[in-house]
């Protein structure tokens, strides 16, 4: 018996679970363990769930809606002409920009074109995820407050600037628990550019569990001999010899067991042997040597090379073919104040390819109806350039007022365009989506209503949308 | 230390204790405290939890004029409705709104996902009943000094904590678990008071001292080893959140190590609390300051520090200032003063007006809002001090007169070269970061709803109003706060120290919610012992080590910390203390152990942070700088306080056993147990190296198999190991020699995980399969685990 077979419910747990106020239902699918995942907090889902696990293909740094899904063809017409002070209005600058004598209008240098059945306007940078146009579903109106990196992806990952809050991964490992015993229910994978562009750093709280236990962590995957930290014998231990040492001490601690009557005994015999499947299941998960060559085609050139996104996007479809509930892919580079054109190029190889790969991959699989896809950034680009513009070269600074991301798979619309910005991409004009209502609608589509998952801390009931989030039903198909 | 332990007439007076039944009567119910209704206890909570958001302290949130939270407001007609009214449940509009089953008026309404329970109701209806009393929130109140409470068994208590515990229990018809064994208590206490396990010699001394005062001889040792600083510093670390980074998304080096140093010479010297406070706080105001009640002020320099680009220093200005606040009001007062910074608080009598005004105190320091890109890394942001170095300083000056004689002759190379290295030995001599503050004065305001660019009224350094004024002579500057928070007449700051050392020794504080004093936090489980024990600590000069003296060698600390089945479904978190306290040790002392106990440990206090182990490739991939560079002999063995505290990347070890990321201030640690902690025990090099050399420890202690896995069992655990578990390790040492006899090349690799070679004289099948002997024992969960 495991620790997160259903069965295996003890009185302690049980009056820890009742006392949570879980109804009767609950309680009976606590004894159905097809009914439920084990091991969360929440042992039903709110209401019916469109998904079982999210894919975030984090783009950290912020790419430039301009460049990428919002088409702002007036702009031909306005190089390097000053961006009106009306749009502007009361935006705050980063301190990159706001000692501009000017703020010049800078026009995207790649062109758009429209695709599929919906006439999607997508940048040329992107040819892939255009050819799956149908199938993602596009919101130009998100926003946020922060205008920085560090707080801005705080925000984005945890529902507040300031770090401290878990994860939005973790609330989900909190609130729904794992599906799979032997793999850990969030895992998150960083892959630096290939190209040489300012790559911003990042920061383990991303992943973090916050004030939630440590057990609610990200745990991170890295192209390393040990994927899972510490996850490799030493030289020397086999399998073999780290089993039959495993088996010296659960006896040592069963009699320590036997003698003190503490559960944490228990429960430290049952993560010992969680780690040891884990010794077994990771590496088998990491190990990409299997894929077919047609596999590596599909995601690209980079997909050979351990550590890449586009690997990681390999690994992140064996990770949700074996139930992992929350992936969380970041590519660091995204942050063009210089040299644009060719910084976001190269930032546009290394995902469009194998971001398209996944999609149609899970699709195939059957994987894409109940795994929701979301791919962005945590603020957008200005407009107007950062130092000098020329014909063909410009930089943009952070914008937080508007930026676009796109979600596809369970229960989202296909082929949808959502929101619009003003004539400048500076301002929404019409349905904004901030990161709050963002996050309310990924946790609505895990059957969780955002406003009950929650954990006391300080006295305060937080949850990942703090006080605030309202659901998108317009994306919802 | 004046405080002696209550004397017992030797180990006999303990037979009258049944040694085997803790638990005399089952419990019909669960409920752990007393079945009367008191507002502070019983009320207070269920209107704080389901009313106060709408109708408490904050007139901005205030739903339909009505306030829950003073009896005044409750008790008022409200358009000839009135809410609570004294004595007459039928006419409270509060008892049918909350018994109401229309959705349109039901309270909590239901949006809020509150529900009162039938319990909740029943005592509700009691309370009104009984005139609907309401109190001062408990935690505001000045603690009394209760007489110590009439118990029964009076041959148990040693001293006046074991009174307190031993009543309650006694009111629970259960009775104290029998006394741990006198290995047990070394390992325990020796754990508890210096973050490692005692040596050998120090069981062996203890268990030959048959005399009444051998455990009092053993805690007085403890408290006077340089060992105790550096345990007391990691819990002060973590609420100071002290690190060796700035933090934020550029995370360079800092250099303030030297506080580090302060905090643990302060516990060591037994700095008294309140001194520990005003050095801390203010020690750059005080008189004449000394060098090192300067560096006492790098408590608040802790704070992080954005170089990212092109921030608005104005922003990040508030936002440290903002932040010595809120750790100031968590540390010392245990209260939540985050929620003011953008309304007045929902469930406590605090305005932002009290935040502002506490932040006042903070806001004048003569600092930078953000980075300096340009300056090299390590360079501190000012203010900072200059430590002394005499050895760097005179090799600077050295060089600074070569640079001089090479400008009169101006060789161009020389010069050039002689700059470098002039630049270098200025940055060799260490500095630290302190609180200085400027020569004008920064004004403060409240900021609308937190936000930096919208200032609203200004304010003037004041402290909360809802807590007793400042004196009038004290000044109104960060010395001025210092003395106000050490005044005996404040309400918190002795509950909440005394508090945190008792979480620290038995596993959760009297109050659970140890960072968290106010309406949501718990209520005392023992409100008249915690009251005691902080009138007992002022009283006697805030006197640290003489509290934990008298914590650690109370009969309550000294029971056995088995759990009897009915127990643990009764008081799974050992609140009642009807057994000794059981809990897995923190990160910093698992590792520490590890090294004492094989011999790796180098035993050398201080300096500048040092970078043990660490698996390859964690920076590179999230981090700009360079990769972690494992540092080299004696910094691979040293203790766990000293390591790197990178705020991006905290050692992973670290976080894997729930630290915190240092990023701020930090009261409680989660004691999860995870897979990533067994990986961790298993393959780290630090711990499989420590395998090898407990194992060399072992091959030398005796000659046959037996005594030498006896031997490193009991180095480990301090105790012998029982028959059935010698049985364990031999078959496991027989079955790993065989194995490893047959297979040299494996032999070879284990035996050369580490930096410090194995040694050669001893027969190296052996030495591997002792080696995965070691490792399995120091995998133990009592090994792991405070017994």
């Amino acid at each position: 018996m495991h620790p997160y077979d259903p069965l295996h419910v003890n009185r302690r747990q049980f009056l820890g679970r009742a006392s949570l106020g879980i109804g009767s239902a609950a309680l009976a699918s606590l004894l159905n363990p097809r009914l439920f995942a084990a091991g969360g907090l929440i042992s039903a889902p709110h209401f019916a769930p469109k998904a079982k696990r999210i894919i975030w293909l984090t783009q950290a740094g912020a790419p430039s809606q301009l460049e990428t899904f919002d088409y702002k063809p007036g702009l031909k017409g306005m190089f390097d002409k000053d961006m009106p002070a009306s749009v502007r209005g009361d935006q705050r600058l980063t301190g990159f920009t706001s000692g501009q004598t000017r703020l010049p209008i800078a026009p995207s240098v790649y062109q758009f074109s429209q695709h599929g059945q919906s006439g999607m306007w997508i940048s040329e940078l992107l040819p892939h995820t255009a050819k799956l146009a149908d199938e993602i579903c596009v919101i130009r109106s998100m926003h946020t407050e922060a205008i920085n990196h560090d707080p801005a992806m705080t925000l984005l990952q945890t529902g507040h600037q300031i770090g401290g809050r878990p994860s939005f991964g973790s609330w989900v490992s909190y609130g729904l628990g794992t599906m799979n015993e032997n793999l850990p229910t969030f895992v998150a994978l960083v892959s630096r550019p290939s190209g040489k562009t300012n790559a911003q750093p990042l920061h383990e709280r991303m992943w973090g569990s916050g004030f939630l236990p440590a057990k609610y962590q990200g745990v991170r995957f890295t192209p390393t001999k040990d994927p899972v930290l510490y996850l490799t014998n030493p030289p020397g231990i086999t399998a073999a010899r780290r089993r039959a040492m495993l088996d010296d001490l659960q006896a040592l601690n069963q009699s320590t067991l036997n003698e003190y009557h503490d559960p944490e005994i228990q429960n430290r015999i049952d993560q010992f042997e969680m780690a040891f499947r884990m010794q077994a299941s990771v590496p088998e998960l990491s190990d990409l040597s299997g894929e077919p060559a047609t596999v590596f085609e599909d995601y690209g050139p980079e997909s050979r090379k351990p550590g890449s996104y586009a690997a990681n996007c390999i690994l992140a479809r064996r990770l949700a073919e074996r139930g992992v509930r929350f992936i969380q892919l970041y590519h660091r580079g995204w942050d063009q104040h210089n040299d644009l054109p060719s910084g976001i190029k190269s930032q546009c190889y290394d995902v469009d390819q194998p971001t398209a790969a996944l999609l149609t991959d899970l699709k195939e699989r059957g994987l894409l109806e109940d795994t929701l896809i979301i791919w962005g950034g945590e603020f957008g680009r200005t407009v107007f350039s950062q130092g000098k513009l020329t014909a063909d070269n410009y930089g943009r600074d952070h914008h937080p007022r508007c930026f676009s991301i796109w979600m596809a798979g369970a229960g989202v619309k296909r082929g949808h365009v959502f929101g619009e910005t003003d004539d400048f991409s500076y301002n929404i004009v019409k349905d904004p989506v901030h990161i709050h209502d963002l996050n309310a609608t990924a946790l609505h589509l895990l059957g969780i209503d955002h406003t009950r998952l929650t954990h006391r801390f300080q006295g305060r009931d937080y949850r990942l949308t703090d006080v605030h989030g309202n659901i998108v039903s317009q994306i919802i198909a | 230390m004046g405080f002696t332990p209550k004397q017992i007439p030797g180990s006999s007076a303990l037979g009258g204790i049944s040694l085997i039944a803790s638990l005399v009567v089952a419990m019909a119910s669960p409920a752990l405290w007393a079945e009367s209704v008191s507002y502070n206890r019983d009320i207070r909570p269920i209107l704080s939890d389901n009313c106060f958001s709408c109708h408490g302290f904050d007139p901005k949130k205030r739903e339909a004029g009505l306030r829950l939270d003073t009896r005044e407001g409750a008790t008022a007609s409200n358009k000839g409705v009135i809410a609570i009214v004294p004595g007459d449940v039928s006419k409270s509009a509060l008892w049918e709104r909350i018994n109401s089953t229309d959705e349109d008026e039901v309270m909590p309404p239901p949006k809020a996902h509150k529900t009162i329970s039938s319990e909740q109701r029943e005592k509700l209806r009691k309370w009104i009943e009984q005139g609907a009393p309401y109190e001062k929130h408990w935690s505001f109140e000045s603690p009394v000094a209760a007489a110590l409470p009439p118990v029964k068994q009076t041959a148990w208590p040693r001293n006046p904590v074991d009174e307190f515990i031993l009543a309650h229990l006694e009111e629970k018809k259960l009775r104290p678990a029998p006394e741990a064994g006198k290995e047990t208590l070394i390992r325990r206490v020796t754990l508890d008071l210096t973050g490692l396990p005692p040596s050998l010699q120090e069981v062996d001394a203890f268990l030959a001292d048959d005399s009444a005062t051998a455990y009092e001889k053993v805690v007085d040792r403890l408290l006077a080893s340089p060992h105790y600083g550096e345990r007391m510093a990691v819990d002060w670390l973590d609420a100071a959140r002290y690190a060796d980074t700035n933090g934020y998304q550029v995370d360079r080096d800092r250099e303030v190590w030297r506080w580090r140093d302060w905090v643990v010479s302060a516990f060591n010297r037994n700095l008294s609390f309140d001194q520990f406070t005003i050095e801390q706080l203010a020690g750059d105001l005080l008189p004449n300051p000394t060098l090192e009640q300067r560096i006492a002020t790098g408590f608040n320099r802790n704070s992080m520090f954005n170089e990212e680009g092109a921030v608005d220093p104005e922003e990040f200005l508030a936002e440290y200032a903002a932040d010595r606040a809120e750790t100031t009001a968590a540390v010392w007062l245990a209260q939540t003063f985050n929620c003011c910074r953008c309304h007045d608080h929902k469930y406590d009598p605090f305005t932002a007006r009290d935040f502002y005004s506490l932040k006042a105190f903070f806001n004048n320091v003569a600092e930078r809002g953000a980075g300096n890109h340009g300056a090299p890394i390590r360079t501190n942001a000012p203010p900072q001090l200059k430590l002394p170095a005499p050895e760097a300083e005179a090799k600077l000056q050295e060089l600074q007169k070569l640079l001089a004689a090479a400008e009169s002759t101006k060789a161009a190379d020389q010069i050039k070269t002689l700059k470098k290295q002039v630049q270098e030995a200025e940055l060799s001599i260490p500095t630290t970061l302190v609180m200085e503050e400027k020569k004008d004065v920064r004004p403060t305001f409240i900021l609308m709803r937190g936000a930096f660019n919208s200032p609203g009224e200004k304010v003037e350094p004041t402290t909360p109003a809802v807590l007793p004024a400042m004196a009038a002579d004290l000044p109104r500057n960060r010395l001025g706060l210092a003395k106000w928070l050490v005044d005996p007449q404040n309400p918190l700051t002795a509950r909440v120290a005394v508090n945190r050392y008792w979480q620290q020794v038995f596993g959760y504080g009297l109050v659970k919610t140890s960072e968290d004093f106010g309406a949501q936090g718990e209520m005392p489980s023992h409100p008249e012992l915690l009251d005691w024990l902080a009138k007992d600590f002022v009283g006697h000069g805030w006197d640290v080590k003489r509290l934990l003296k008298m914590l650690v060698t109370s009969a309550t600390y000294r029971q056995h910390s088995r759990i009897p089945p009915t127990l643990l479904e009764m008081d799974p978190e050992n609140r009642l203390l009807a057994r000794g306290p059981r809990n897995r040790l923190l990160g910093e002392f698992i590792r520490d152990q590890a090294l004492a106990v094989s011999g790796l440990l180098v035993d050398k206090s201080g300096g500048p942070s040092v970078k043990p182990y660490h698996p390859p490739g964690l920076y590179e991939q999230v981090s700009t700088e360079g990769p972690y560079v494992t540092g080299k002999g004696e910094d691979l063995y040293r203790r766990s306080l000293y390591t790197y505290w990178k705020r991006s990347v905290p050692h992973p070890a670290m976080l894997t056993f729930g630290s915190p990321f240092r990023e701020s201030c930090s009261l409680q640690r989660s004691r999860s147990n995870t897979p990533l902690q067994a990986l961790n025990l298993m393959n780290d090099t630090t711990y499989v190296e420590a395998s090898r050399f407990l194992a060399e420890r072992m091959s030398k202690a005796a000659t046959d198999a037996p005594g030498r896995l006896a031997f490193g069992f009991r180095t480990v655990l301090a105790r012998p190991a029982k028959p059935a578990e010698l049985t364990i390790l031999e078959k496991a040492y027989h079955r790993a020699f065989t194995d490893f006899k047959n297979d040299p090349a494996a032999t070879k690799a284990l035996l050369g995980v580490g930096s410090k070679p194995a040694d050669k004289q001893l027969d190296a099948s052996e030495l591997a399969a002792l080696t995965t002997v070691a490792s399995t024992i120091l995998c133990m969960d009592e090994t792991v685990t405070k017994p």
